[in-house]
């Protein structure tokens, strides 16, 4: 089954090499694929019965039940940023992602978004909804081609992954240098669902802000990982929550950043909303130069008796003493501490598809010497 | 290949080697005893250029070339190499990234089996290691550096007998066979229990006591008069 909607044209050569740094694979490789380019779609398919994308748009006049799930999560007047995007309302940029009930796709789902004209501005809207008893696998990114250094990007995420379904995701994000990007998520995991994320923000960007919200039902479980570089000149606040609202509910967050001068802000929140839930919050910082700044924030908030929560935060340099172990076998400082501060930022195979793993650890390589 | 000359070594504002006096020959395996605390990971320390040790006087010297003003990664470069005794985890540094960044891969894929190390290749270093998995390592690490002077600071201490055969062997393979550039090697041992002596012979001890290096001797004789008569100068018991 191939079928193929909205297609302002093939994806170049070019384009294709772009996307690919993210994580983009050719097409017939993966299970469905959505690429937005600039201020259109410029595809949406998939090669799996179990798997429908479709513009957002298109989604809306095709299902009733979409719009229900738009702004389902958020409110449209949540803030400046939401307005502005709820403002294409009635005819929004995005895709619609759906993974049908009991679908046990095989092959990575991915989606991607382009901004290909120097200061261009986007405004999206994606809607993913994971069905029940679903598994699937998303892989995700943006790309920037090398002529784009300025921009504005504020996007909507709103995932909905239903009872017992099952989604691993990683998320290469890759921008403009001096781009300024907001991006929300929101995501809804009922019972019995279970979320592995990882997400990998490496590339210089002056300033990002990125939101999420993740509400969790009995049984759920979202395991998620971050590495976050921020070179000089770069400044990005990752602010995170997590509710847990019926027993059983499980949240593990774990985020690594590491500044070469620029700032990092991270502010998480752990909500116990009920007995029998239990989460953690894991952030660590490393800094390699005086300049720049990391801020770990992390807190917790026990509505309810029976919740275990528990955090651990760490900011600080390189230690003195492994640094002097590595060089004691001959490396210089620098190859020493370019392999510390690549452990740091490794990321654990499992979580990532094998498919992504040489790209994944080649990002970090990169990132690490601020050579990104 | 190793001399020193009248060194002395302060950290932390205090004096922990006090014009200690040593020459090791090449081909030859040297052991130094001494109680807790006495300065034999200190002396190893300096010989190397490990942090936070500040030599206050005396010379080092590496076949004829000074050490002391050299940093720590060109004094491994020279080929001085050292078997930690407490040495750091390194969170997501696994074994093998670390032999690649040395060039070593092919040692290491070689050599882990000699110390029943063939499944920590992708273990993080020392990160969750056992007392003796760690002590195992220390001496893996060896052989993907090739040192032409190797430092040995407890090697056998926390390990099983089983392996402290494997660790003897090795250090004896090590000591007793030239570097890749055919140059005889040399040894200095720490050791408490004296165990690693039963599978590589030592050509002669060291007493340390307090900072000072009292006593040389054979090493036996002096294990047998420690037994009896604790860190002192045989003459004087
Ligand atoms: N970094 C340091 N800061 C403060 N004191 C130190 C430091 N390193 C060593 N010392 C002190 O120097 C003295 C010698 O220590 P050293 O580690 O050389 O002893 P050692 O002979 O190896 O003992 P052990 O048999 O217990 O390993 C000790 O009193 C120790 O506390
Ligand atoms: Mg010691």
């Amino acid at each position: 089954m191939d079928d193929m909607t909205t297609t302002a044209g093939a994806l170049t050569n070019a384009e294709r090499d772009i996307l690919h740094e993210v994580g983009f694979a050719d097409e017939s490789t993966r299970a469905g694929t959505s690429i937005l380019a600039d201020q259109t779609m410029r595809m949406a398919l998939s090669h799996d019965p179990g798997v429908e994308i479709l513009p957002l748009a298109q989604a809306l006049n095709t299902y009733d039940f979409v719009q229900g799930l738009m702004f389902g999560l958020v409110d449209p007047e949540e803030n400046e940023h939401v307005r502005l995007v709820a403002e294409h309302m009635h005819d929004p940029l995005g895709h619609f992602i759906w993974v049908k009930p009991g679908a046990k796709v095989k092959l990575p789902v991915q989606s991607f978004t382009l901004l290909e004209t120097p200061q261009g501005r986007q405004f999206t809207h994606d809607i993913t909804l994971i069905d029940e008893g679903a598994e699937v696998e998303m892989l995700s990114g943006s790309a920037v081609p090398a002529s784009v250094r300025k921009g504005r990007h504020i996007s909507i995420g709103e995932t909905y992954i239903r009872a017992n379904a099952t989604c691993r995701s990683v998320t290469i994000e890759h921008w403009g240098p001096e781009m300024e990007v907001h991006s929300y998520g929101w995501s809804r995991m009922e019972a019995g669902a279970t979320s592995t994320s990882t997400a990998i923000m490496m590339s210089p960007i002056r300033h990002h802000a990125s939101h999420s919200v993740s509400i969790l039902d009995a049984g759920a479980s979202a395991t998620s990982q971050a590495v976050v570089f921020a070179p000089e000149g770069t400044s990005r606040v990752l602010a995170s929550e997590a509710r847990l609202i019926a027993p059983g509910a499980r949240s593990q967050d774990v985020t690594r950043m590491v500044s070469a001068g620029g700032v990092i802000e991270n502010r998480a929140l752990l909500v116990g909303a009920a007995a029998g839930t239990e989460g953690f919050l894991g952030c660590d910082g490393l800094k390699l130069t005086d300049a720049g700044e990391i801020r770990a924030v992390p807190s917790l908030s026990a509505l309810a008796e029976g919740t275990q929560l528990s955090h651990e935060a760490s900011v600080g340099r390189i230690d003195g003493e492994k640094l002097a172990y590595l060089m004691a076998s001959g490396m210089s400082e620098d190859a020493a501490r370019d392999l510390i501060v690549q452990g740091f930022l490794s990321l654990s195979d499992d979580q990532i598809p094998a498919s992504l793993r040489a790209r994944v650890a080649a990002m970090v390589a990169e990132a690490k010497s601020g050579g990104m | 290949m190793l001399e020193i000359e009248d060194l002395c070594v302060e950290v932390a504002g205090k004096s922990v080697l006090d014009g200690v006096t040593l020459h090791l020959p090449p081909g030859e395996l040297h052991v130094l005893l001494g109680p807790n605390g006495s300065g034999k990971s200190s002396l190893l320390a300096s010989i190397l250029g490990l942090p936070p040790y500040r030599i206050t006087r005396g010379a080092i010297r590496l076949d004829g070339v000074p050490l002391t003003d050299l940093p720590l990664h060109e004094r491994a470069r020279l080929g001085i190499g050292m078997a930690f005794q407490r040495p750091p985890g390194l969170d997501g540094v696994s074994v093998s990234a670390f032999a690649e960044a040395l060039g070593a891969g092919e040692t290491l894929a070689r050599e882990a089996a000699a110390l029943d190390l063939t499944d920590f290749v992708r273990r993080d270093m020392n990160v969750g290691f056992s007392g003796g998995e760690i002590k195992r390592w220390e001496i893996l690490k060896l052989f993907l550096q090739d040192p032409r002077l190797m430092l040995f600071d407890e090697p056998e201490s926390g390990v099983d007998l089983e392996h402290v055969i494997a660790i003897g062997q090795a250090i004896r393979r090590m000591v007793r066979s030239p570097d890749r550039q055919d140059r005889p090697r040399a040894g200095l041992v720490i050791t408490h229990t004296g165990l690693i002596l039963r599978h590589v012979a030592a050509d002669c001890a060291h007493i340390v006591r307090d900072g000072r290096l009292i006593h040389s001797g054979d090493p036996q004789t002096l294990f047998t008069h420690i037994q009896t008569h604790g860190y002192s100068v045989p003459d004087a018991a």
